[in-house]
């Protein structure tokens, strides 16, 4: 697991009570505790008494966290306690409603490193440093992100810059992206293809 | 990353945004809602003993716990028990001391209700959905629980 300043930063201005620095940590990584919840294939009530637990351990825990690079880590482990939390309660209405698999308290001493953490740390990353380039990259990022995919034609007239200078500005524009320092923890790590093909899509 | 070439990593990043997109904004209020318990003055009470927990440990007298739930919150200063009554949440307060008992639960609102002489309460109907309890002593001792369902 990288350490992210980033987190450390946000950890540190929560403890504070900033509530800027918290819902920066509820953007970053409520789409962590969503994934995880769908792949314990909760209802979306279920899932939202699961987000509500996670926030709340979070709230109360934030101040104490011993490791705070480790906080994705950490909400990764709290999501999938209350996730069995959640199903333990549903099996006290129906006992044979549930795999065995899920009964199996969780193991607090297990590496929360699974698929869904470094997906999520990653993509957490990259939009951190999507957030920090400048109006005109996130503009046409934006445009070239759309779907369909535009032409540079339909690009170039939504947002008035000239056809020719969109395909430079746009290798201009990943390339501050590829040397945010918030991707830098991602360089020199071994993680898997990052490109969609693992995540099933 | 540094190996992506650009197409890549523009759908690496398309593919991280999706992934913030497809979360519901009220489940990401909901966790920005949740910093109004930062910093609470009181000192906190953790479950240490759940019925409902034993009974996931001893499967054969699981139906007998069952059809009691009982639960002891512990902190340095005092200990709340609580019990499932047919209608109501009924709890004493260890060492037995008046107080005043206020449910919190976790989608809004307080109801209070006053512990006597001896620490008991009742609280009707039986709260539904998660809450904390927050019990405020006569002699000026403030514990809140953890979050728990019945």
């Amino acid at each position: 697991m990288r350490d992210d300043p980033s987190v450390i930063a946000l950890v540190a201005r929560v403890g504070d009570g900033d509530q800027e620095a918290w819902d920066e940590i509820i953007d970053r990584y409520a789409p962590l505790v969503w994934s995880i919840c769908l792949r314990y294939q909760l209802s979306r009530q279920d899932i939202d008494d699961v987000g509500q637990g996670v926030w709340l351990t979070l709230v109360e825990n934030i101040g104490t966290l011993r490791q705070p690079a480790a906080l994705p880590g950490w909400l990764a482990t709290t999501t999938r306690n209350e996730c069995l939390r959640v199903l333990r309660a549903a099996r006290r209405y129906d006992p044979d409603g549930l795999p065995a698999e899920d009964l199996l308290p969780p193991d607090p001493d297990a590496r929360p490193v699974d698929h869904e953490l470094i997906v999520a740390e990653r993509h957490a990353a990259l939009r951190a440093a999507f957030a920090d380039l400048g109006q005109a990259c996130h503009d046409l990022l934006s445009a070239l992100m759309s779907d369909p995919p535009p032409g540079y034609a339909q690009v170039s007239k939504a947002l008035g810059i000239p056809v020719g200078s969109i395909g430079p500005t746009r290798a201009r524009c990943l390339e501050r992206l590829r040397r945010s320092p918030h991707l830098a923890g991602f360089l020199t790590e071994e993680t898997p293809d990052l490109t969609g093909r693992e995540t099933g899509r | 990353m540094e190996s992506l070439n650009d197409d890549e990593l523009l759908a690496a990043l398309r593919e991280a945004l999706d992934a913030r997109q497809a979360v519901p904004p009220e489940f990401i209020d909901a966790g920005k809602n949740a910093f109004a318990w930062h910093n609470i003055d009181a000192e906190l009470a953790s479950l240490t003993y759940d019925s409902t927990r034993d009974a996931d440990l001893a499967p054969a007298t699981r139906a007998e716990a069952a059809s009691i739930r009982a639960l002891t919150f512990t902190s340095a200063q005092l200990t709340i028990e609580l019990e499932v009554a047919r209608d109501s949440l009924v709890g004493q307060i260890v060492p037995a001391q008046p107080a005043v008992v206020t449910l919190l639960p976790r989608t809004g609102g307080e109801f209070r209700v006053d512990a006597d002489e001896i620490g008991c309460f009742s609280i009707e109907p039986v709260p539904l959905g998660q809450f904390r309890l927050r019990c405020q002593s006569a002699g000026g001792i403030e514990v809140l629980t953890g979050w728990v369902t019945l």
